[in-house]
Order: C-alpha cells, then structure tokens, then sequence
C-alpha cells in the first residue's frame, strides 16, 4: 500500500515538472492534481479484495445450501433471475463504452446485487454466515462509495437511485427456488467482480499516462534548455 | 419385319447384362471391420460349403487348415490379420468373393480438453484417444453455451482441434462441450462443463532475451514479449512470472511483475551462466502459462589488466572463467619458439598467463610492435 501512495505522488512530481516545462501539454487538463487515478486504482483493488472474499463466502453459503448447489459441474438453467443486473454484454458494446456509461453500470449493478445480498442476509441460518455476509455487505458497500468517489472526480452524476429492485422480498415460493435465486445472486456478483477487474483496468490505462511518456517528455524539455 | 430380331437383339444384352452385373456384384470388394481379438467366418460368396475353393490373402494362398467347408475361419484376429481377402473356386480360378479386412478397436472414452490463448476472441478444444483404434475415427464436437448450440470451426491441421467464437463476455452461464468419437466398431463420447473464465491459459511469452548489464557484474536484464496469440494486451493485460537460476544450481528464484515487459536480475552470482524462463497469466483471471523457452546469460565482468600483451597469445574469446589453470605449453622451457623476436624472459612469462585470461586484444598487441 505505501508503495501506492509513493506511486501516485511520483506521478504527480512528474506532472508538476512536465507542467513547469511544457505548458501545452494536450493530454492532462488537471494542474498539479494527479486526477482520479489513485482512486480507480483504490477501486481496482477493492474489487480484487471483494472477489478473494466472496470466493469463500460462496464456498459457506453454498454448502449451506446443500446440493447440488455446492456441486462444481451444477449448471441450471436461468429461469427466474432476469431481474439480476447481469455482466453479460457483447465484447465490441463493451470495449466501446464510454467512461461514464462504465462507471454508471457498474454502481447501478452493485447498488441492486447490495440490496439483494441484504436480502439474503435475513433468512441465512448460522450466526457465522450472517456475520460473513455482513462483512461483505460492507466492503461492497465500501466498493459503492469508491465508485462513486470516481464519478464524482470525474464530474459524472451518480446515477438515479430511486428505483427499488422489483425483485425484492417475493411471496413465499418454493424453497428450491429460493436457493435457486441464492446461487444465482452469488454467481452474478462473481462474474462482476471479475468484469469490473477488467473495468477498472481499462479506465487506470486512459486516466494515466504512461510513465514512459511522462519520461519521454521530461528528456524533451530537458533538451530544449 | 425387323421388329422380331430387335426383341431377339433386347433379349440378349438384357441377359449380358444380368450375367455381368450377378458376376460383378460378387466381386465388388467388401470393405468389413472386425474387432482385435475376436473370431471371423469368410463366406465364398454363394459358392456352396462343400465347393473346392482356394483362398488368397495379399495374393498368398492359405493353407486348407484354416477352412470349414469353403468359408474362411479366422479365429483370435490380430492386426496381422488386415489384409486383402479372395476366394477363388475350382480350377477356372473363378473369383467368387473378396474382401477388405481392417482389425481394430471401438474407440475408449476419449479426452478432451478447452482452453482459452486468446481471451477474449475464443477458445479451442483438443482432444485425443487414450489408446489407439487402428481404424479410421470421426469425432462430432457440439458446444452447449446455456440453451444455445454454437458451432466449432474444426482446425484444418492438427485434425483434432476446433475453434468457439466468444459472443459475449463476462457470462454466468456455463460452456458444455461434448465431443463424440465414433468408428465402424462403435463409439464413445465424453463431455467437460466450464465457466468462461477458468480456461484461460496464455501462451508463454515469446522472444525471452537475457543480456549481460556493462560495468554491473551481478545484473542481467531480461526482456520479452507478449505472447502473439494474446489478441488484447491493452485491455486484458498480462502479468509475469520470471524464474532464474545459475545453472550449475537447482534451486530457482522467482519474481512476480505486473506489469512491463522487462526486469533486471540484481542478485545473479558474478561469472555464472544462468538460465532464465518468463510465464503469463491473465492480470485476475485463470491460469498461468507453460514456461517459455529458456535464455541463458552469463553476468558482465570485468577485463583482467595487463601491463603488455604478447602478439602471439591465442584469441580465446570466452568470457569468464573463475578458476586459472595454466595450459601445458613447451614455451616456457624454450624461448627459440617465441616468434618475431620479442622473446624476452618476462614476455614469456606473461604469454603463460595471457593464454589462460580473458579476450587478449591482439590488435592492440600488433599496435605495439608497429
């Protein structure tokens, strides 16, 4: 963590000399302020911390409940769980999305799969699984709040928070389908993690510039003294 | 009038052609499949089972112990048993049936495996059989993505590889794909469930180079790159796994990196070769890939000084060596063998040590006599 810190002030060092040196500098519009990077690499990392945590979280609450949803090779069918905000998208939608349009699917996906995990939390049976989900619920809470963070450095509005999930607390159905929904909301937190992995990676590549390109002209305006 | 001769005429070829076609059709070659070890009856045909027959296997008569009657008997077939098989009646030698014999196996459970190199383009199954089946095999793979089947683009070389086309990414959804192998003796499938994400295996990093750093005897600089099959570095960036080790060692140290293709050894033992491979992995997901080809690189070290040099020392170029052991040389004992007249006691002695050192900079040495 503190060669983090030493990174980003590093990286401001050199954005303040570059600043000094070459005042039209196309690429970076914010003076002496080392942007949003720092915290979309603090997202980055809570995402990876997230992902570590649910892996046993899921491990827990999946032997809980009980085959075959603890089996590796289970692979239902998706019936009820369209209402889940789903990672899925085509590769060129998502490669081409737009900053803004990123950032705002992942906090609305968060923001749902929360309240539902929230949900989950009510009916989960041994003390010990409710205080590991608990704990999840925070750090994702805590992943929120980064997220938001970034938007606003960014200048974004935070999505609307309005909509309640209309997949909220159903009418007492089937038990199985209840797990069912369970193992659903697991896999899809898993499968944005990972997305988001790969989100916030992309974003920390076009936030920063490279430190070979800061370099290169740093040598430039140390030539033309 | 000529309408009775034009029946006649009919008549005839029809029954040439009957004759011809019965004759043909027991002499079309069958083509049958038998199973290794099992028993085998030839039929002659439709000669009849007491009818004098001879039989031929690749042209070579067999002996009469192995008929029952005019059908062949082959009991306990080996894959010595493949072969061309005919039946000859009487002394006409009228060809009365032959056949094409293949021995072999119906297929095993076959094995099967998917991995993504170029995530997130696809991925490739390959499979293989466990045991081999002397036959021709054709192998059938269908991929279940949920409720949609999607093709696999078959490789046209290694034949038993095809290729999936991902359509979306980040899906919760599990891959299936089964592969079914099947042979004129039977068949066999088998099937492997995965997630996208657990496949993904790079292929190792290409073009590991291992350079000496000048003026720094414990540092080498290693650099690579990307694997080529890796469609995406910029989004889906890769990180490193660099092992090293001296090679007169066993014992490897490992450094993980990031991110950056290149890293420098600060701790390597001076004047030893050492021996250098890199891995790849996905930044967050999957697993790593195999090593790369080794590079191998000795530290810099530094040139031993002389006070002159002998122009007839030997070039020898290697670079280090860390134990001195003079070679047997004749000169030290005979100065009238030292050349062009510089054979003064203490060059001699100097010519000893200057073989057994490092690069000997003749040039420089001939500059001194010029």
């Amino acid at each position: 963590m503190d060669l983090r810190a030493g990174d980003s002030w590093g990286m401001l060092a050199c954005l303040c000399t570059v600043l000094w040196h070459l005042p039209a500098v196309p690429a970076l519009n914010r003076t002496g302020d080392p942007g949003p990077g720092p915290s979309i690499q603090k997202t980055y990392d809570l995402t990876r911390y997230l992902e570590h945590q649910l892996r046993s979280l899921a491990g827990t609450y999946l032997n809980y409940l009980g085959p075959p949803f603890n089996e590796p090779d289970f692979n239902p069918p998706r019936l009820s769980a369209e209402a889940l905000p789903s990672a899925t998208v085509d590769f060129n939608v998502w490669r081409s999305l737009n900053d803004h349009l990123r950032l705002a699917q992942n906090y609305q996906a968060y923001s749902h799969l929360l309240c539902y995990l929230r949900g989950l939390d009510r009916h989960a049976a041994t003390a010990e699984l409710r205080r590991s989900l608990a704990h999840f619920c925070t750090s994702l809470q805590g992943l929120l709040g980064s997220i938001a963070g970034v938007m606003a450095a960014l200048g974004y509005p935070l999505p609307p928070q309005g909509a309640e999930p209309s997949w909220a607390p159903r009418p007492p159905h089937s038990d199985f389908l209840q797990k069912m929904d369970d193992f659903w909301l697991l896999k899809e937190l898993q499968t944005w993690l990972w997305r988001s992995a790969k989100d916030f990676n992309r974003l920390k590549k076009k936030m920063q510039p490279s430190a070979a390109a800061v370099t290169l002209r740093l040598e430039a305006a140390a030539s033309d003294l | 009038m000529a309408t009775p001769v034009l029946w006649a005429c009919f008549v005839v070829l029809a029954a040439g052609v009957v004759a011809y076609a019965q004759r043909h059709s027991q002499q079309d070659t069958h083509v049958l499949y038998e199973r290794l070890g099992s028993d085998v009856t030839l039929p002659c045909g439709t000669a009849a089972w007491d009818t004098a027959v001879t039989w031929r296997v690749n042209g070579t008569d067999l002996e009469a112990a192995h008929l029952n009657g005019s059908q062949l008997v082959l009991e306990g077939l080996d894959l010595s048993h493949s072969g061309h098989y005919a039946c000859y009646q009487g002394s006409s030698w009228h060809l009365r049936y032959q056949a094409l014999l293949h021995v072999g196996m119906p297929p095993r459970e076959p094995v099967l495996t998917c991995r993504s190199n170029s995530y997130p383009k696809g991925f490739y199954c390959s499979w293989h059989l466990p045991a081999p089946t002397f036959i021709p095999n054709t192998f059938n793979v269908t991929v279940l993505h949920g409720s949609r089947l999607l093709g696999c683009e078959k490789d046209p070389a290694p034949k038993n590889r095809c290729h999936i086309r991902y359509t979306h990414l980040f899906s919760t959804v599990k891959y299936k794909v089964t592969l079914t192998v099947t042979n004129a003796l039977g068949h066999n499938s088998t099937a492997i469930t995965f997630d996208e994400f657990t496949i993904v295996k790079p292929d190792p990093p290409e073009n590991v180079v291992a350079r000496p750093v000048p003026s720094s005897p414990r540092r080498l600089e290693v650099t690579w790159q990307t694997p080529s099959s890796w469609p995406d570095p910029e989004s889906f960036p890769l990180k490193f796994f660099l092992r090293y080790r001296p090679l007169i060692l066993d014992q490897w140290q490992h450094v993980e990196l990031s991110d950056g293709t290149t890293h420098t050894i600060t701790d390597a033992y001076a004047g030893k070769e050492y021996i250098i491979q890199v891995a790849a992995k996905d930044n967050e997901i999957g697993t790593w890939s195999d090593w790369s080809v080794a590079a191998h690189a000795t530290p810099w070290t530094e040139e031993p000084r002389y006070l002159t040099t002998e122009a007839q020392a030997p070039e020898t170029t290697t670079t280090t060596t860390t134990s001195f052991v003079p070679p047997p040389t004749t000169k030290i004992c005979d100065p009238g063998e030292v050349g062009d007249g510089v054979g003064s006691p203490t060059g001699l002695l100097l010519t000893v040590t200057v073989t057994v050192t490092v690069t000997v900079t003749t040039i420089a040495a001939t500059g001194l006599f010029i």
